[in-house]
């Protein structure tokens, strides 16, 4: 009897393991689908009598993006000088605090930079998009949309999306400038050198290709948040409860999805 | 006063043949068929959880059936092509329970947006289209307004003339006097007659409101758990003899006789090991 | 397509048939306001139309508008039960100057 028990909760187990990886291949081909769908409507649609409108993505590149200039600033200037202030620190220790420029150079361009703009474009736009998304859908007006023979996805991801493809690299260039500069302030304070001569150190450290690093990273960040975002939304069910429940998911698994995509990134980019 | 009575010989505009729909394990629609005339008010009538929301959606090609097919305009819409049900879709007016008005719009762009998605009409003419259905749903001079000014009556008649705008063949609409008091309500009821005698369109009403289905059908669906109980006139459905609609005529619910074996099956499924 | 007009005694007769839906009504508009453009008296006649939609009737809206602000004259005639019905929903029946024929038109003089 008590080998069945065990062997009965070993199966439930197991089948909730089982359920749990079915759901997360649907999740992830949902999120191609999704993928392929607004990619399909912004290239195509012209010619099938659904434009993606340009004031739609306009709109929402002053929501993603023109609207979380200052955060984005503020956060890349502290986390520059935070990680000049640390560097300093740990570098005394072996007389190399001058090392230190290069080091804000590189992990800033590289990781930095654009981490910050796609945690705060994450924030910001991962809730926000879901909370409208999802409340449309709760209020029937994504099957309105559907029944009046327009492609939701045309009409709400795709703007969206050329919006982050756009807005994020611009944005994670701006968080690049403000982390280095914020390096800056401290290490002119630190090291005695002038603001001149850690722009010309900064520069003649980088090459292309830390940059480039940046923008790859940042362009998936932007079809990541995008389809987290939308897909959230799309399913939300349940009342404010579940409007709640999807917004928070949302959030979180757009932040969990660049940090897991940025690791791998790094992995194979730094090689 | 209706001109065109409904034509019954001519071919219908809806129709669902054997519709069967599962939702998870649970068979939500069994053997549905039903047909709508051209110019016949229909409605569909039922408690909830009789499946009427259900069939409403797999109407408007939500869904996709699990067996059986619906036709609409007599073609079946699970074999039609994108560019097939785009068509279709521009003859279809749907008015959703809670208005579904795109709550970032004005009215007015509300009313237009299916015009500017689908017609390439002159800006003078969609203006003015889309001004008529407003002044039909006696919603002029209110197009400025965002849906969130809006009371509940007037979200209604908001998303009526948004379902118009296209003059569509068939104009479907989910619970039209839920959540209104009843003057306002009778006043939609009205609406929904003047537009059917005014252009050539059959309407769809799903409600559980009996005063209403009444008032405005010509043949009544009677659905209950998924089943169709009866298709006829308000005379037939208000002299039925038929247990299950007489309750729903009279609101009260019926004592199911007591299956034993179902009924402890249900209760202990899975709460015991022996 | 295009619709035929025709000048009688003095006025500029736009002759409507068919349907007049979505994919015609834009000529329709074309024809009636260029015939506002050239003559000061036009009527549109309905008589042969089978149906008229919503796109049909703004576009009439827009010509009568149109001979308002110009001081010109537009009118209906030979309004079938069906055009005037779809014209009573928006009580446009009440707004458009409305004639059986041009003779009843003649007959009341300028």
């Amino acid at each position: 009897m008590a080998a069945e028990i065990h062997a009965n909760r070993f199966r439930l187990l197991t089948e909730q393991v089982g359920r749990k990886f079915v759901a997360g291949v649907e999740d992830f081909g949902y999120g191609a689908a999704l993928l392929v769908e607004s990619v399909f409507w912004l290239l195509a649609g012209r010619w099938r009598q659904q434009r993606v409108r340009l004031s739609a993505i306009v709109q929402e590149m002053m929501d993603i993006g023109v609207q979380a200039i200052p955060v984005v600033t503020i956060l890349a200037f502290a986390n520059g000088a935070m990680m000049a202030m640390q560097g300093i620190y740990t570098l005394r220790d072996f007389g190399a605090e001058s090392q230190v420029v290069s080091g804000i150079a590189m992990s800033v361009t590289r990781e930095f930079g654009v981490l910050i703009a796609g945690i705060v474009v994450a924030g910001r736009s991962g809730s926000a998009i879901a909370a409208r998304i999802g409340t449309m859908q709760m209020a029937q007006e994504i099957d309105a949309l559907r029944v009046m023979g327009v492609s939701p996805v045309r009409y709400l991801v795709s703007p969206i999306l050329a919006a982050m493809l756009l807005m994020m690299p611009i944005l994670s260039v701006l968080s690049d400038a403000m982390a280095i500069l914020g390096g800056g302030v401290i290490s002119v304070m630190e090291l005695h050198i002038n603001l001149d001569t850690y722009t010309t150190r900064v520069f003649s450290e980088l090459v292309p290709g830390d940059i480039f690093q940046g923008l790859i990273k940042s362009v998936v960040f932007a079809v990541l948040i995008t389809l987290v975002a939308t897909g959230n939304g799309f399913n939300a069910s349940g009342g404010a409860e579940g409007l709640g429940r999807a917004t928070t998911r949302s959030v979180v698994l757009c932040i969990a999805a660049i940090v897991v995509a940025d690791m791998v990134f790094t992995f194979f980019l730094s090689r | 006063m209706n001109t065109t009575p409904p034509d019954t010989s001519s071919q219908p505009v809806i129709e669902v043949n054997n519709l069967v729909t599962y939702y998870g394990d649970q068979k939500i629609l069994d053997d549905v068929s039903l047909s709508v005339a051209p110019g016949e008010i229909m409605v569909i009538m039922g408690g909830s959880g009789s499946g009427k929301s259900t069939l409403l959606r797999y109407l408007l090609g939500l869904h996709r059936a699990d067996a059986g097919d619906i036709r609409l305009f007599g073609k079946n819409i699970d074999t039609l092509s994108s560019h097939e049900w785009m068509e279709i879709r521009k003859k279809i007016g749907v008015s959703f329970q809670g208005g579904a008005l795109f709550n970032s719009m004005t009215v007015g762009e509300n009313v237009r947006m299916p015009l500017r998605e689908h017609t390439s009409l002159d800006e003078n003419t969609i203006k003015i289209m889309s001004r008529m259905k407003l002044e039909v749903v006696n919603l002029a001079g209110y197009e400025h307004l965002m849906p969130a000014q809006l009371s509940g009556g007037m979200i209604k008649r908001a998303a009526l003339a948004r379902a118009i705008v296209m003059d569509p063949g068939i104009l479907f609409f989910d619970e039209p006097s839920a959540g209104l008091d009843p003057v306002v309500a009778a006043d939609l009821d009205n609406l929904i007659l003047r537009i059917r005698d005014a252009m050539p369109v059959s309407i769809v009403v799903v409600t559980h409101e009996l005063q209403s289905a009444f008032k405005i059908a010509d043949r009544i669906t009677v659905l209950d758990r998924g089943r169709i109980l009866m298709v006829g006139s308000v005379e037939e459905v208000r002299h039925s003899d038929n247990p299950r609609i007489r309750n729903l005529l009279t609101r009260t619910s019926e004592d199911e006789p007591v299956d034993v074996d179902g009924y402890l099956q249900r209760l202990t499924e899975g709460a015991m090991r022996f | 397509m295009t619709f035929p007009v025709e000048d009688r005694q003095g006025f500029s007769v736009v002759m409507l048939n068919g349907e007049i839906d979505l994919n015609n009504s834009p000529d329709a508009r074309k024809v009636i306001l260029n015939s506002l453009k050239k003559m000061k008296h036009v009527m549109v006649d309905l008589s042969s139309v089978e149906y008229i939609d919503s796109s049909g009737v703004a576009s009439l809206v827009e010509g009568f508008q149109y001979a308002r602000t110009n001081d010109l004259e537009f009118g209906l005639i030979g309004v079938s039960e069906a055009a005037m019905s779809v014209l009573r929903l928006a009580r446009l029946d009440q707004v458009f100057t409305i004639y059986s024929s041009l003779d009843e038109r003649l007959e009341h003089g300028s």
